[in-house]
């Protein structure tokens, strides 16, 4: 079984929801990365999505795009980045690891993804390409990757349906009009689509974009399969960067956490 | 040859697509139904004729460029006159097109990105006719370069939003629209400058522009008799290239070039020419010839010329370069300065720089040509928006 597969059933079981967070690799550093990867798993984080860094990421907001831009001052690239998920392998085996990006940089490194899951690799989620377009036909082909796919309040019911049968691992819901980070989240509108979405496919339908706070976690993991945060965790990192004492962050993540229960 | 690109899911050959987050494709795709619906409607033809008429002051005029011709004394140079259009460039006559659409959409709020910032004065320009609310996201960096255009987009009531992120130019600015795009989706109309961007806009903003190739088409009948033997314009995204090339496209017998903008000159790698030095990549929503480094990431650009200082460009410039249908050169800095002074000098036209790209070509070309031939340079802007920048270039004192 797949890891994020086996993941979701595991706290399916057990009766709980999924916890996804996203931090860019390389911001601060990869090395402080890869601590605060750890990190985020033992404060309560099921699944990582590690941001590939992009110099022109446009569905990001500053919070973001700023990690990116200090990222790519260190010379991260996909390479490095899944050298990194290979150390991170060392000592977890079991928390799916996703990377999420541009197409761009996914094409440069096209043959590197292409075996990526043999150092650990689960998934991609590729921001820039409509979902109803197969990786495949750009030579992203990987059986053993799962491709998350993007839905938004915008999204068609055909497309809906086109979108779904080009995903696997889970359903990525995004719950604003907006960029990373941006605020107003249109609750009725968000349950009614996952509700949609989830009256069509077995796949699980996760729930991000702007989630923030407590209540944003409680309410939207009544009615998805999890919730994704990503922007709170990068400006987290960054405040607390210089002199690397992230107890602050782990702090946050627990406290979702025990919002998502 | 294909004259019927872009195909239905907005690619030239391997170039252009839809590569964008997922809340913009409802937009794109409502644009091109909207488009297609509308392009072959004769009610919205008339109106979009009759601004270009009447509130641009088309035709632009074919003019026989007599000194350079003697200059050179092989062919006969004629410049066909954008610089002359309301605005004073090309890019009027895709804002003039694109508004239409949003009004017909029932868009009421409107944005654009610029870099000269000519884009920006004309978008703000249709959108004041209107009366729409407009936001216009412009570099820091060419703020200061182009602040003439900058005041001209504050006096016709249009919001100028300064981006400070990556490069401080036309790219962020891009990049930010996007992003404004994203979030505003439903009331928000973008109108893009260049033929860049995701489908539809390539094949829409070409569209628009194309008036000016179906006029040289006729005017160059009536004024030496046939068709000309070559068509020069600059290159950036390559709005008024492409929109003066495609009417002859199947006209094999007509060369056309595009001059791409050289920098500092090709070999320091510090310039905006990705048909010269760049590889396949997508950028801004279209796979389309990059500058990027061998990670994938989008290199920096630099140009004398704001306008072109940008690190992509249109697809359907990619495909008609790999079918070798038109060919693209580049000029450095150094040579455009010096065409502009020529053309000012010998002509009494003050170009855009980015327009003085393609004059600059004319040193390389010329001795080539034979005297009875005819070469057209497609004159996208004038040069008053850049004075500024001259004067700080060169050194001079007011």
């Amino acid at each position: 079984m797949k890891r994020i597969e086996k993941r979701l059933a595991e706290l399916s079981k057990n009766n709980s929801k999924a916890f996804v967070g996203y931090i860019v690799a390389g911001d601060p550093d990869l090395e402080t990365s890869l601590d605060l990867m750890h990190l985020s798993v033992d404060s309560g984080i099921d699944i990582l999505e590690i941001g590939v860094p992009f110099t022109d990421p446009i569905a990001e907001g500053p919070t973001i795009q700023q990690a990116h831009d200090r990222s790519l001052e260190n010379d991260t690239n996909l390479q490095k980045i899944i050298e990194l998920v290979g150390r991170f392998r060392k000592k977890d085996n079991e928390t799916p690891i996703i990377l999420m990006g541009y197409i761009n940089n996914f094409l440069t490194y096209k043959d590197l993804i292409n075996s990526s899951h043999k150092v650990g690799v689960d998934g991609v989620l590729v921001v820039d390409i409509p979902g109803e377009l197969s990786l495949k036909a750009y030579g992203i082909d990987n059986e053993d990757l799962d491709i998350i796919s993007l839905i938004s309040p915008t999204t068609s019911k055909d497309r809906i349906q086109e979108i779904i049968s080009n995903s696997s691992g889970f359903i990525y819901y995004v719950t604003l009009r907006g960029v990373t980070g941006s605020s107003h989240l249109d609750e009725k509108e968000i349950e009614k689509n996952i509700d949609y979405i989830k009256s069509i496919t077995t796949t699980p339908v996760m729930a991000g974009f702007g989630i923030k706070s407590k209540d944003d976690v409680q309410l939207l993991s009544s009615f998805s399969d999890g919730v994704v945060i990503g922007s709170s965790i990068v400006e987290l990192i960054h405040k607390n960067s210089e002199n690397k004492d992230f107890r602050e962050v782990s702090d946050y993540i627990s406290s979702m956490k025990d919002a998502i229960r | 040859m294909k004259d019927n690109l872009p195909d239905k899911d907005g690619f030239f050959g391997e170039y252009g697509g839809k590569f964008v987050p997922e809340t913009l494709m409802y937009a794109l795709n409502e644009l091109e139904q909207t488009y297609k619906t509308l392009k072959d409607n004769n009610d919205f033809n008339a109106e979009f004729h009759k601004d270009l008429a009447e509130f641009v002051g088309r035709p632009s005029p074919l003019y026989f460029a007599k000194r350079l011709t003697e200059h050179y004394s092989t062919a006969s140079i004629w410049l066909k006159r954008e610089d002359l259009n309301h605005t004073g460039a090309h890019k009027i006559n895709n804002t003039v097109g694109q508004i239409l659409l949003a009004k017909y959409m029932g868009k009421k709020r409107i944005i654009a990105e610029t870099g000269a910032g000519q884009h920006g004065v004309a978008t703000a320009t249709v959108a004041a006719r209107l009366g729409l609310d407009c936001h216009i996201y412009m570099g820091s960096e060419d703020v200061r370069r182009q602040s003439l255009n900058v005041y001209r987009m504050k006096l016709l009531g249009a919001e100028v939003h300064e981006v400070n992120s990556g490069s401080a130019t036309l790219k962020d600015a891009l990049n930010e629209a996007l992003r404004d795009w994203v979030t505003n989706i439903e009331d928000t109309y973008y109108i893009i400058g260049s033929v860049t961007g995701p489908h539809p806009y390539p094949m829409i903003v070409r569209d628009f522009n194309a008036v000016v190739g179906y006029e040289l088409i006729e005017q160059s009948q009536e004024s030496f008799g046939r068709m000309p033997d070559s068509i020069i314009a600059c290159v950036g995204g390559g709005s008024n290239a492409m929109g003066i090339f495609y009417p002859f496209i199947k006209m094999k017998d007509v060369e056309l070039i595009g001059v791409e903008a050289a920098g500092k000159g090709i070999e320091t790698g510090e310039h905006a020419a990705p048909l010269n030095d760049g590889t396949p990549g997508v950028l801004h929503g279209a796979k389309s010839y990059l500058m990027q480094d061998e990670d994938g990431q989008v290199r920096g650009t630099a140009s004398i010329s704001a306008g072109l200082d940008y690190p992509g460009v249109g697809p359907e410039h990619s495909w008609l370069k790999d079918m070798k249908r038109a060919k693209y050169v580049a000029v450095s800095d150094d040579e455009v300065m010096k065409a502009f002074h020529m053309v000012n000098q010998m002509e009494g036209i003050l170009p855009a720089l980015e327009t003085a790209h393609a004059f600059a070509y004319l040193d390389e070309l010329m001795p080539n040509m034979n005297q009875g031939q005819h070469v057209v340079i497609n004159v996208s802007g004038r040069g008053d928006k850049d004075l500024n920048s001259v004067v700080e270039i060169e050194d001079i004192q007011l």
